[in-house]
Order: structure tokens, then C-alpha cells, then sequence
């Protein structure tokens, strides 16, 4: 029997700089139910230009994890439906985006939301629920 | 009519359908606002310790947190009304505490110098009735607050603008992304790199002072062109503006000083975040960061991030904000580790990790009031069905009574 070689390389990572919009049919899934599979689909999901997708040799509908200092998250990848120039990718903002914003402001107050940079790869877990988020802070802040 | 609370336009001529005293369907709001006006579909319980219990005894809990605090922070305010904000003021000099809204990272740095008349402003009426130019800049309104360019900006018939978009206005965008608005604004799309704002407002000064920029020299004169004749011009401030120059703030100040027709306009996501500035700026001076002490000191430091980054708070009351959903998760961990008090309408990420929970009336449709909508005109806002809930302003005033 042949083995499966690929489950034991690791994905290959690549640099990738996220900014953050915000999105009418997500914002409406938020009002109607912040933990609902509406508000998780519509926000656990990072755009990329087809050309970046191509580089990284992802696809639409890939898992990828995408991962900094701050935190990491498992989303969707999808390939956004503009004529994108590359080299920026879009996630709209949520509590998956804020994982990979730094809490340091340098004393001003204002995070860096719109300026993230991350490394991103192909990924088989689960995408990032919720509770995963949740259970994280805990974890750090001892509460559990 | 009713008053929409889904953003900051606050669209007054909504009209609903109430059946079994649930909203049933409403006619000339965006999908925000119906679904915030329906309502969600996770009411909160009052708690303690995650534990359902009633609300007086969670109102009791929460006054002993506050007053037992060394320095209590009450932070939220901007789904509040102007009346419930107010009482928060009143409870933040009572109890001494610091005192924030989500304005401190997101548009308090535009509002305070509106506030304090460092840019020519105007009503959302006079870009109705006047406007030929509109600019969007780090704005996407049509997905934040979708009915800007129907009701006032782009599309309508104004007094001096009767041809309204095919032939009297014209619609700029100035954004990292196509976004749907750039999308209307056909021919008309700048797009700039991720932080490149600055750089992209120095050479139109340029151009607009007669020299030739070195950015973009030819698109760059033909909008400093198309600026220069503009009888009636707005700037709408978005969020992606304001965090891209957040730094030096000032070149915005220096642009509009060359645009003597143009008008600077706030984008203001919830409904009553300039309220929260305005109230606090007619108390205090301040639009927001504040820390009560006999007197009210601002300072950077009293921002929620910074509270949290440097630890120095050791209770928070969240009146109607979800900081779980909204914060770089890397400061949740302390606001977790500290008892918080959750005031809001529905479960929130917030409210999963609360001290204690207290569930308010949703304001705008379980109460009335009034807010300050994104141009600074007062609002009246509706009861539209009736619930047992507590107002915001209730809650605050029983806290304030058991502190």
C-alpha cells in the first residue's frame, strides 16, 4: 500500500498582507445571530486575487491557516470576484480578522486593523469556530 | 415613520409592520437595519457567574462590582441613547470612573476635530439640496450605511440638483479596494495602495496648488481639475481614511484648507457614537478617553485599548459593545480575567464570558429617546413595541442608585 507522503510535508507558507471592509450580508447575519453558521460563512473567509491564489498555488474553496504573532485562524479562501491587482488580500472584519491584529497601539489607542501581515498555507483542520476563539482567550487568561 | 438604529444615517421614514408585538416586516430600510429592527434571535438572561438568575439580583451584583472596583470602566454608549448616555456620565462621576466608546478606535479623532471646528462641515440636507461632488474616501457606504447615496449623497434630486446622478453629481472613490461604492462611482476610482493615503493627499495638494505631482501626475491633475470646479463639494471621511492618516491627522486639515467648496462628512457606523461624543464633549470637553477624579482628565491612556493593554482597569461595565467581537483578541485575555458587566440587548461573545448580565430593551424599538446622527442633527427615536425589558437608561440610573 502507498503511502501518503503529502500528509507529512508541511504546507509551504507565504508572506501576505490583509486589510479588513466590512460587508452589508455579513453585518446583517451579525445582528440577527453573532453565533449563528450565517455570521461564521460569511466571516471566517480571506479574499485573494487571483493572481496571489495562482503564486500560492491555493484554489477557491481551499482551507488555509493564516497565522502571525498575534494569533491564528483556520478560514476560507476565496478568490475575490474584483479585478484585484495582487499583492493585498481582504477579509472582512470580525473576530477571525482581529486574532491577527497586535493590541499594541504604540500608546494612541488604535489597533492596526486594516494593516495586517500574516503568513497564510494550504490547511486540512476545521475552520475556526467561535468557541475555538473563545476557549483561546480563556486559555491565556487562566480562567480554565 | 419610525427611526432606523442600524447605522449612524438614522433613516427616519421607516415604516413597519407590527404583528404579536414582534416587528413582522419593514418597508425603505437596508438589510441592516430590518435585521436589527426584527431583532436577534439570542436574547440575553440576566447572570451571575453565568448563572440565570433575576434581574434585580443581577443589577445588585453589578453595583457591588463597580463600587468595590478601583477603577471601573464604563465603556460602550454608542447603541445607547443620548438620555441613557448622559446618566452614564452621571454614574462615571459618581463612582470615579474611566470612561470610553468605540469612537477611541474608530472615528473620535475626526469627530473631536469636527467638534472643534477645524473642518468646514455641513448637514447631510445641504448634500442632498447642494452637493456635485462627493468623495468617498476609506468610505464603503454602500455596505455600511446603504442608504447615504440614495437618501442624501448621489442619487436623490436636490434644490440645485434636480438631474441628481445622471448629470449633476459626480462620485469619486478613493479606496485600497474596489468596494461596491467605487463600484458606482464608474470612472471615478482611485485606487490606492494599503497606507497610501498620505502619500496620495500630499500630491493633491500639489496639484491643487499648481505644481505638478510626482504620484500619478496625470489622474492626479485631472482630479485636482475636477475638484477645483466643484461648486458644492463633500468629503466622506471613512474608517480606512481615518486609520490610514491616524497618525498625522493634520494633512487632512491642510487638504481641506485647499477646498474651499468642499465639506468634511463623518462616517459613522453605529447609530449614536456622535452622540456619545457630543454628550460627553458639551460635559467634559472631551469627546471620549476620560477618567472622572473631581473633574473629568483626558488622556490617551484612558482609552479602552490602552486600559486593557496596560492593565489598569479592574471592572468594566459594556453597555451595549461586544469588545470580544470588535478587539485584537490579543487584549481579551485581561478584559476576561476582570469581572465584566454585560448590558446589552442580546448574548454577545462578551456576555459568554460576564460576571454578570443584565438584558436591556432594544433602544429605537423596545424604547424611545433621541440620538445624533452622523452630521450632528439630533433625532427622535421611537417606542415601537412594547417590552418588559429596562431601558439602558433605567439600568444605569438603578446602578447609580445602588452605588
Amino acid at each position: 500500500m502507498g503511502m501518503d507522503i503529502g500528509k507529512f510535508l508541511k504546507s509551504p507558507e507565504y508572506d501576505i498582507m490583509i486589510t479588513t471592509y466590512r460587508d452589508i450580508f455579513q453585518v446583517e447575519a451579525l445582528e440577527r445571530d453573532r453565533f449563528g453558521e450565517e455570521y461564521k460563512k460569511l466571516s471566517a473567509v480571506i479574499s485573494i486575487s487571483k493572481v496571489d491564489l495562482q503564486k500560492m498555488g491555493l484554489k477557491s474553496g481551499d482551507r488555509v491557516k493564516i497565522s502571525n504573532n498575534n494569533g491564528s485562524i483556520v478560514v476560507e479562501a476565496k478568490e475575490s470576484k474584483r479585478d484585484e491587482p495582487g499583492g493585498l488580500a481582504f477579509m472582512v472584519n470580525s473576530p477571525w480578522s482581529n486574532s491577527l491584529v497586535s493590541g499594541d497601539t504604540r500608546g494612541k489607542g488604535i489597533p492596526e486593523f486594516k494593516n495586517i501581515n500574516a503568513k497564510i498555507s494550504f490547511s486540512k483542520e476545521e475552520i475556526t469556530t467561535t468557541d475555538n476563539l473563545i476557549g483561546t482567550i480563556f486559555k491565556k487568561s487562566g480562567s480554565i | 415613520m419610525v427611526t432606523c438604529t442600524g447605522c449612524a444615517l438614522l433613516c427616519d421614514d421607516i415604516e413597519v409592520i407590527v404583528e404579536n408585538n414582534r416587528i413582522k416586516e419593514t418597508k425603505n430600510t437596508c438589510r441592516r437595519g430590518a435585521a436589527r429592527m426584527k431583532g436577534c434571535t439570542n436574547r440575553l438572561v440576566p447572570s451571575i457567574a453565568q448563572k440565570p438568575t433575576d434581574i434585580e439580583s443581577s443589577i445588585r451584583k453589578a453595583a457591588r462590582i463597580i463600587k468595590d472596583a478601583r477603577t471601573p470602566m464604563l465603556f460602550g454608549w454608542d447603541n445607547s441613547t443620548c438620555e441613557a448616555q448622559i446618566k452614564g456620565i452621571r454614574l462615571a462621576e459618581k463612582i470615579n470612573a474611566v470612561m470610553d466608546d468605540t469612537s477611541s478606535f474608530c472615528q473620535g479623532l475626526l469627530i473631536e476635530r469636527i467638534l472643534h471646528k477645524k473642518f468646514r462641515t455641513c448637514s447631510l440636507e445641504d448634500i442632498r439640496n447642494k452637493a456635485d461632488v462627493l468623495i468617498y474616501w476609506g468610505s464603503d457606504a454602500q455596505d455600511s450605511q446603504p442608504r447615504h447615496l440614495s437618501r442624501f449623497s448621489y442619487f436623490p434630486r436636490g434644490e440645485s440638483r434636480q438631474r441628481g446622478y445622471e448629470e449633476d453629481r459626480m462620485a469619486i472613490a478613493i479606496d485600497v479596494r474596489e468596494s461596491n461604492t467605487a463600484k458606482i462611482c464608474k470612472g471615478h476610482f482611485y485606487r490606492i495602495p494599503l497606507r497610501g493615503d498620505r502619500e496620495f493627499i500630499l500630491a493633491l495638494i500639489e496639484a491643487l496648488s499648481g505644481k505638478v505631482p510626482a504620484y500619478d501626475t496625470k489622474k492626479m491633475l485631472e482630479l485636482a481639475g475636477i475638484l477645483k470646479k466643484a461648486e458644492f463639494g463633500a468629503i466622506f471621511v471613512g474608517i480606512g481614511l481615518t486609520y490610514s492618516i491616524k497618525d498625522d491627522f493634520d494633512i487632512l486639515t491642510a487638504l481641506a484648507d485647499k477646498l474651499p467648496n468642499f465639506n468634511i462628512m463623518p462616517m459613522v457606523g453605529h447609530y449614536n457614537m456622535r452622540g456619545f461624543n457630543e454628550t460627553l464633549f458639551k460635559e467634559t470637553g472631551f469627546v471620549n478617553k476620560v477618567k472622572f477624579d473631581g473633574k473629568a482628565i483626558h488622556d490617551n491612556r484612558y482609552a479602552i485599548m490602552e486600559s486593557l493593554n496596560n492593565k489598569t482597569i479592574d471592572a468594566i461595565v459594556v453597555m451595549g459593545s461586544d469588545p470580544l467581537s470588535s478587539l485584537p483578541i490579543p487584549l481579551i485575555p485581561y478584559l476576561a480575567s476582570i469581572p465584566v458587566i454585560c448590558i446589552d440587548p442580546c448574548a454577545t461573545l462578551t456576555s459568554k464570558i460576564a460576571a454578570v448580565t443584565i438584558p436591556s430593551a432594544v433602544s429605537g424599538v423596545e424604547s424611545g429617546g433621541t440620538a445624533v446622527r452622523m452630521d450632528g442633527k439630533g433625532i427622535g427615536l421611537s417606542t415601537i413595541i412594547k417590552s418588559d425589558h429596562m431601558t439602558d437608561e433605567e439600568i444605569t440610573v438603578r446602578l447609580m442608585e445602588a452605588v
